[in-house]
């Protein structure tokens, strides 16, 4: 079953187009890889999925529901969560209270003016919980901003995870790290993301194979293929475009 | 043994503000109501700017709503008792915030400040021609202060300015207290995400129109509340004083003289500029000159206002024996 569905997506810029006829399909459980060259309409298509910008033409169905120009806040309620590519935390609120807002949320708590957070012991509790799962438990009471780029990464995936999606959107996880982070934001996602649906935007060819079940490229806007990573190296059409001819 | 040293701060501050009436002049009583009136009015600006992270130009439009209402509702009600009329206040306020609301919560930085600076002084425009109301530019005095009554128990003269003294503070302190438990709610700490990452808080599932305008209301409320008991206090309600620039510029030098960072900081804002007031002007009437310098330096030198000076200096005087 497609947990996600985009059937001719179109998006335009004032008149720069930027995808055209988009059909993308996420079956429910697999690890969708979406790569193409700068540039290509990767982070459009996240931000038309995800609410940001409405569709030119065109659906977007999410567990088998028309979407098609909702929020973002309603997209998340639904089930979707989403990182950034550009680090975007609560900077000034510690790694904490960072994590706490993705628990409230979860758990629908928004409007609760009788109670205080702080003497919530399950929300402080799992906060903590998802603290250790990312290894932040130490750096608990740092602000954002304080953090090394490597954890204030993982504070960044970190976010859309700890809300305990369905779906799981990353723009680039691992953008600006690192060998060494990006070998441990891979082995982090790989870990939390164990039985549910990601789509990764990556531009780490090594981190794409590994990772994926399933290769969409794009390239200026349209799909150029999708299948399984075996395949989309063999396509001589994605090797032109985007993977080249040396061997990956 | 920190909760305890905490009581017993309060404890004395409570037993210092009860002893004040019997050993000073009422004019320090009343010095005190107004310092009192301000903090709350300075708080729930720094709700905005502090908490939000958006700067409100135009504050006094609240303020003085809440005066004006309950100046009116004292006025052409017979009998109109007193906490219904500091309701009254607030409830005005409250939905003044809740009308602008729409319009306030899709903008932020320079645009909300310019916006509320453009209602508030629409507002201040309007009380001082709708003349047949709000009675221009002399505003509306003469008004009776009820009496506190307590049904079946007693009734409290509040013309009294030694009960209207006590009765003032418990109101604005059961006010802070309500503020104070706001932030701490889960509610709260939605708010100041807002001010860090509006956008991120979204993708979390929040309806941001909707926190902004929540938060908007509660402060619009308050500082009504804030106004009504100043109604209450001065017994004249006129433009000048509860809705000029001045009022709205006030709160805010408060806010960032104690430091928005914290719950507390207008509050200190507010005692150091009332304190130098009474001071400034036995030696000159340019108190604006002071406040102005004092406000060019902390905003200069302690971003984080004096509460951030002072914790700075705990810190270093004090440090925590654990290093976090």
């Amino acid at each position: 079953m497609n947990i996600l569905e985009t059937k001719g997506l179109y998006h335009d810029f004032k008149g720069l187009e930027v995808l055209f006829d988009v059909n993308l399909q996420v079956k429910e459980g697999e690890r969708h890889a979406v790569i193409g060259p700068n540039g290509a309409g990767k982070t459009t298509l996240f931000n038309v999925i995800t609410g940001t910008y409405s569709p030119s033409r065109g659906q977007v169905f999410f567990k088998g529901k028309e979407v098609t120009g909702s929020q973002p806040n309603e997209m998340a309620r639904m089930g979707m969560g989403r990182s950034f590519q550009i680090t975007s935390t609560f900077n000034r609120l510690t790694a904490f209270q960072n994590i706490r807002l993705a628990i409230l949320s979860k758990r629908g708590i928004r409007f609760n003016l009788f109670r205080r957070v702080d003497k919530m012991q399950e929300i402080t509790a799992e906060t903590d919980e998802v603290l250790k799962r990312i290894n932040l438990h130490q750096e608990r009471d740092f602000p954002a901003a304080m953090l090394s780029y490597g954890k204030h990464r993982a504070l960044e995936i970190s976010l859309a995870l700890a809300g305990d999606p369905d779906l799981i959107m990353l723009d680039e996880p691992t953008a600006g790290m690192s060998r060494d982070e990006t070998h441990n934001a891979v082995e982090l996602i790989r870990r939390l993301t164990e039985g549910k649906t990601v789509v990764i935007i990556e531009h780490d060819m090594d981190v794409v194979f590994s990772l994926a079940d399933r290769i969409t490229v794009l390239h200026y806007g349209e799909i150029l293929a999708t299948g399984p990573p075996v395949e989309i190296r063999q396509n001589q059409a994605v090797k032109d475009a985007y993977l080249g001819e040396t061997e990956m | 043994m920190r909760k305890y040293s905490k009581w017993i701060f309060s404890g004395v501050i409570v037993i210092l503000l009860a002893v004040i009436p019997q050993f000073f002049s009422i004019y320090y009583a009343n010095f005190l109501v107004a310092f009192a009136i301000f903090s709350l009015y300075a708080v729930t600006l720094n709700l905005l700017l502090g908490y939000m992270g958006v700067l409100s130009f135009g504050h006094a439009m609240f303020f003085g709503v809440g005066a004006y209402s309950t100046a009116l509702a004292l006025t052409h009600i017979p009998g109109f008792p007193l906490l219904p009329a500091i309701l009254i206040g607030g409830l005005a306020g409250g939905l003044l915030a809740f009308i602008l609301s729409p319009l306030l919560v899709r903008v932020s930085g320079t645009a909300f400040a310019m916006l509320t600076l453009a209602f508030g002084q629409l507002i201040f425009v309007l009380a001082l021609k709708y003349r047949e109301v709000t009675g221009g530019e002399d505003g509306i005095g003469g008004y009776p202060l009820p009496p506190l009554n307590i049904p079946g128990v007693m009734s409290i003269d509040m013309t009294d300015q030694v009960n209207f003294y006590y009765f003032a503070l418990v109101v604005i302190t059961i006010c802070l207290s309500i503020l104070w438990f706001y932030t701490k709610t889960p509610f709260g700490s939605l708010v100041v995400g807002v001010r860090d990452n509006a956008m991120r808080l979204q993708y979390l599932g929040f309806n941001l129109p909707q926190t902004k305008a929540i938060n908007l209301i509660v402060c619009g409320a308050f500082a009504g509340v804030a106004g009504a008991v100043n109604a209450l206090l001065q017994k004249l309600v006129s433009t000048v004083g509860v809705l000029d620039i001045n009022t709205s510029f006030l709160p805010i030098m408060m806010a960032y003289i104690g430091g928005t960072g914290n719950f507390f900081g207008p509050v200190i804002g507010s005692g150091v500029l009332y304190l130098l007031e009474d001071l400034v002007i036995r030696f000159t009437e340019r108190i604006g000159l002071v406040n102005g310098v004092i406000f060019i330096l902390v905003v200069t030198y302690l971003p984080l206002g004096l509460i951030g000076l002072f914790s700075m200096a705990k810190e270093k005087w004090f440090p925590k024996e654990k290093a976090s």
